[in-house]
């Protein structure tokens, strides 16, 4: 035991605890391969099973590491130490390096990233783009502090509670408002059991795609520090049958303008102030034109009527209300952002002389 | 050349003066040891501060919807809590502290190369305290020590005070990496080439040029934000064009390399600590002072990963993630190599040696919970969670923290001349050691549950492990007094340390304890690395006597 | 001091220096990333209302800042070659052709008044505060510059010892160098 190694060599002691961490590590493993994730956590969305399997994945690779890391040091600590009868100055091994174990130890676990980023990677589309598959596009706006949902179709928005459909995919665009612009701070939009958050940005509208897989009332929780509400910032996600849903729906559609309706009374605009204000500040990006020929934005002409203006806000043709929130909001658009209704420096007076302006483009 | 004639090309070799009168000696003093002091008590006064808000924090959350603290407090708690640990505790102690007292021992200078500046970066300090706690009187700041636009520029009129008091201590810490990275390129002693330097004094390197590369950008980062609130220009604005995602860029641009700079001379202490109590060369010298290289540069390039959920395109995304995994490979390979150490060696268990082992495991879990960040879709789920939280502290507390305490230990004899107690030292670390897992492993739990992080009221589901969690952090934060008794007491019976009670080979161990305030009085000529445990020490111009002890460790 | 000693520390001065204006230069770029962030967030540059700033005065004044490197650079020479009136006469040159960019600059400023128009849309922001910036660093050049001079008129600075000058012709290249990239980025691009 006081001899001292001059060469690396591993000695049985070593391979006999390499052999009872490797025991150790393997039950370990086994047991975070067969861990009932959804059982503490219901998997209750189409992007859950991939998210937990890449935890999973990590996890199961963590655990050798930290079995043996720890193990080695108290390993080492007991079998290297100084024993009381030897001096206190005696010396250990002057090995300074060994190439092939160092080598090894880079290049083992940069394997092990390059596969867990490609894994990352195949997980990563399912989330952020709009599903080309999506049955709709609902909206999620964050508000101090409370979430505010809007759905195609209905005239008046659903606070705290979001009613989906079980296994039909969903896109939601998500920002947030407040009716004093410069209030809106960042919240987020996280669904626990879905494995879903994303930010809810002012400014910015941003999507997620995916599929509610279980029926089930789920915790939502705003997780972006928004101020003094931040704590109590929660609602629900309920995912019912179809069948409950459309009736649901059904339900909402009859109602009439439900608590946080956003439908915006405005008064007759004055078109030929809109036509002034359209040359002055639309024109650098839109045109009195037909929808296809775009500026920056599309062509105008129409705008209520032509079915190829795409359902920005509800899922049917604009209408007045639709177009005001478009020009309060701004929008994030395929070929840019619309600067919202400060960054143009419209009032509402100039919002409702505009809509009636563009009333008139047929 | 003969030795003369090396010691002529260093013509900084010439004693200057002592300094007279308490004022140049103790106040402004221009001795970066007296510095390392100065900076030790304000972080130790801050730390102390930071701590207590933390335990507010654990009181209120013992419950699930107490009443101890109002929503606005606790958040004004936390904020300040964290902005403190980073800027008033960990950077400045690490680098102002450890940097000042050690490094310039360590390559055999007599002291740093602008002694003037360093004094000047010291005494920017106490005023950012001062800024940032009484940020408290105005209402401080509630938005995290991130403090995110739009909520930092509507809230809190303390964050206007917040911008001033990290602006400060960015300036401090800018002027003290310039400092630190020429003292080492330019004031070696004879001989020391960069392959003989002591490893702390690598990650002090590369420590400093993070400073003041990456604390400008900061610097610019505040003043915008304070510009916004004070003249609402619209940089952060949604509502006129700006947008606060660029907040999150240019904060998060510096705030990343800001964790190297908290993390890298924690690295070096443990590749200081270990050798000396484990009495042979540390295992991997190049590989270990070269990752730090890497993981200096590397950290520039990966700041994004704190902004997955922000709404970046996913083109953006990827290489974020991929150099995230990329900045893991060198840090491992430093954990690695220091397990490595341990194999073959003759162990002495002391107080540094055991808080160098706990770093060892809480660091190296921390790490690995980071990887998990690393990957996009994992990070979406715990984004914002007390995941984050755990991790944070197991690198920052378990890392940062844990290597300051194995330095503390280690050098305090060096620094005072007096022994810290080792039963006390030992009692510390396991009680800390201990309370440290049980306070934030659980947390892991706790965020991927569903326990968002920055609240002051939870589901009563997670009241239990809160419980739990906040008991064991007023264990935590009780095994600190351990330390500070320890510490007071050791001025009056802290056994005589002598110039080398580790038996350790760098320069720091070659001058008496305190060393005299001009360190050397011949500058030392370097022919060898310093961690050949077993041959002859490689230095000339030190005295013999001290010398001897290198190979006769009292502990 | 004898001629080793000052050397060491010239050069350690030196190195300092220069890394401080890589950090410095870091604080350039942030806000030149802000600026270009901004920029390619808006589908309109500049935002609706804002007209870019007329590019002739500016273009006159780059002309005045790119003279004064010219004659900052034989100021330099003129200490090296130890020819005093040279230098002192290009130095001037460089104090005074400083001064009138700084001038021309607040010329500009007076141009774009009211300021809120400017300083509340995202373009006038970053151009106030980039090349506020700039200014700033030139008129702190300037004094530096007549601190440079002042010390060589007393016989601090002589032809084998002029650290403060070296720094300042550093540091007043360096200000020219920005003020490329930010006449590029506002005028031009």
């Amino acid at each position: 035991m006081s001899k001292r190694p001059e060469e690396f060599r591993l000695d049985a002691g070593f391979w006999k605890v390499t052999g009872v961490l490797g025991i150790i590590s393997a039950l370990l493993m086994i047991g975070v391969a067969v861990f009932p994730i959804d059982s503490v956590l219901r998997e209750a969305s189409s992007v859950s099973t991939s998210i937990d399997f890449l935890f999973r994945f990590m996890a199961f690779f963590s655990v050798p590491i930290i079995v043996f890391v720890n193990g080695y040091i108290i390993y080492f600590a007991v079998r290297y130490r100084r024993r009381k009868d030897e001096p206190i100055a005696s010396v250990g091994s002057p090995i300074h390096d060994h190439r092939a174990l160092e080598n090894t130890w880079m290049v083992v676990p940069t394997i092990l990233m390059v596969v867990l980023g490609v894994l990352s990677y195949l997980a990563i589309p399912q989330y952020y783009l709009r599903g080309k598959d999506s049955a709709a596009t609902l909206e999620a706006i964050g508000h101090t502090f409370y979430f505010e949902f809007r759905y195609p179709g209905l005239s008046h928005s659903v606070d705290e509670d979001l009613y989906l459909p079980v296994g039909v995919p969903v896109t939601i665009d998500l920002t947030s408002a407040e009716a004093d612009e410069h209030l809106a701070v960042i919240h987020s939009f996280w669904v626990p059991e879905f494995r879903v958050k994303q930010d809810m940005i002012p400014g910015m509208i941003v999507p997620i795609h995916f599929t509610p897989t279980l029926i089930g009332k789920y915790d939502l929780i705003c997780t972006e520090f928004c101020g003094v509400g931040h704590s109590e910032m929660r609602g629900h996600v309920l995912v019912v049958s179809r069948a409950d849903f459309d009736a649901w729906y059904a339900g909402q559609q009859k109602s009439a303008a439900a608590k946080g309706a956003r439908t915006i009374k405005l008064a007759a605009g004055n078109v030929s102030s809109g036509q002034a204000i359209f040359s002055q500040k639309c024109t650098a990006c839109h045109n009195a034109a037909p929808f296809d020929q775009r500026k920056v934005g599309p062509g105008l002409e129409n705008l209520f009527h032509d079915p190829a203006h795409p359902n920005l806000v509800d899922g049917k043709p604009a209408n007045a209300a639709d177009v005001a929130w478009i020009l309060e909001h701004g929008f994030q658009g395929s070929m840019g952002a619309m600067p919202n209704q400060q960054a143009n420096g419209l009032s509402s007076k100039d919002i409702a002389d505009l809509i009636a302006y563009l009333q008139t483009l047929k | 050349m003969s030795t003369t004639e090396l010691l002529d090309v260093h013509p900084s070799s010439r004693i200057h003066p002592a300094p007279q009168g308490f004022i140049s000696k103790y106040v402004f003093s221009l001795d970066h040891k007296v510095i390392a002091v100065q900076y030790f008590i304000t972080s130790g006064l801050f730390f102390v501060l930071a701590g207590l808000l933390a335990e507010l924090l654990r009181v209120q959350l013992t419950q699930p919807h107490n009443t101890f603290l109002d929503s606005a407090t606790f958040n004004e708690a936390f904020t300040v809590h964290g902005s403190s640990m980073v800027w008033l505790v960990t950077i400045p102690v690490l680098t102002g502290g450890f940097g000042n007292l050690i490094m310039p021992l360590q390559i055999g200078a007599r002291d740093v190369a602008y002694p003037w500046l360093n004094m000047v970066s010291f005494w920017l300090f106490p005023p950012a305290g001062i800024l940032l706690f009484g940020s408290f009187l105005l209402g401080a700041p509630q938005a995290g020590w991130t403090e995110y636009p739009p909520v930092s520029v509507l809230a809190s009129p303390g964050t206007s005070m917040w911008c001033a008091a990290i602006f400060l201590i960015g300036i401090s810490s800018t002027i003290t990496g310039i400092n630190f990275l020429v003292t080492i390129i330019k004031m070696r002693a004879p001989g020391m080439t960069w392959t003989r330097m002591p490893l702390f004094v690598w990650a002090s390197a590369v420590t400093a040029f993070l400073n003041f590369i990456a604390t400008a950008n900061l610097s610019i980062s505040l003043a915008v934000l304070f510009m916004q609130r004070v003249f609402h220009v619209p940089f952060y604005d949604p509502t006129r064009g700006g947008s606060p995602i660029l907040w999150q860029h240019m904060f998060w641009f510096y705030s990343h390399p800001a964790v190297y700079i908290m993390i890298l001379p924690a690295f070096g202490i443990i590749s200081e600590v270990l050798p000396t109590m484990v009495r042979r060369p540390i295992f991997g010298y190049k590989a270990i002072a070269y990752s730090s290289v890497a993981i200096g540069l590397v950290s520039f390039m990966v700041w994004a990963h704190h902004m997955f959920t922000s709404g970046l395109a996913q083109w953006i995304q990827l290489p974020f993630m991929i150099m995230t995994m990329i900045v893991a490979i060198p840090t491992g390979v430093k954990v690695f190599s220091w397990v490595a150490t341990l194999w073959g060696g003759r162990i002495r268990f002391t107080t540094p040696l055991l808080f160098a082992l706990g770093f060892l495991s809480t660091f190296t879990f921390g790490g690995i919970t980071g990887v998990f960040l690393a990957s996009v879709p994992v990070d979406v789920h715990e984004h914002g969670t007390y995941f984050i939280v755990a991790h944070l502290h197991y690198v920052l507390f378990g890392g940062s923290i844990f290597g300051m305490f194995a330095g503390l230990y280690y050098w305090w004899p060096k620094m005072t001349g007096r022994m810290l107690n080792e039963t006390l030292g030992k009692w510390h670390f396991w009680v800390m050691f201990v309370a440290f897992n049980a306070t934030f492993l659980p947390m892991h739990w706790l965020g991927l549950l569903g326990m968002p992080r920055r609240v002051a009221t939870y589901d009563p589901v997670f009241h239990g492990t809160n419980l739990f969690v906040s008991i064991s952090a007023f264990v935590l934060g009780a095994s600190m007094l351990i330390f500070a008794f320890n510490a007071l007491r050791s001025a009056r019976f802290g056994k005589p340390a002598g110039p080398n009670p580790w038996g350790g080979r760098t320069l720091e161990w070659m001058i008496p304890s305190p060393p005299p305030y001009y360190n050397f009085k011949e500058l030392p000529v370097v022919v060898s690395g310093p961690y050949d445990y077993g041959k002859p020490l490689p230095y000339r111009n030190i005295d013999p006597a001290i010398m001897q002890l290198a190979d006769a460790p009292a502990y | 001091m004898d001629d080793a000693a000052y050397a060491e520390q010239r050069d350690i001065r030196l190195l300092g220096f220069l890394f401080f204006l890589v950090s410095d230069s870091i604080f350039f770029g942030s806000l030149i990333f802000a600026y270009l962030y901004l920029r390619n967030s808006s589908p309109v540059w500049p935002p609706p209302g804002i007209e870019r700033p007329d590019v002739y005065l500016a273009a006159v004044n780059s002309v005045v800042l790119f003279g004064s490197g010219v004659t900052m650079h034989f100021a330099m020479e003129g200490m090296r070659h130890d020819r005093k009136r040279r230098f002192v006469g290009f130095i001037v040159a460089t104090i005074v052709l400083g001064a009138l960019f700084v001038g021309g600059q607040v010329i500009e400023y007076v141009k774009l008044l009211p300021v809120d128009k400017w300083a509340g849309s995202t373009f006038g922001a970053s151009f106030y505060t980039l090349t506020g910036m700039h200014g700033l660093h030139v008129s702190v050049g300037v004094v530096f510059l007549t601190t440079v001079l002042i010390q060589t008129l007393r016989g601090t600075y002589t032809k084998d010892r002029h650290f403060g000058l070296t720094a300042a012709t550093l540091y007043w290249h360096f200000v020219d160098i920005i003020w490329v990239a930010l006449f590029f980025l506002f005028y031009i691009y």
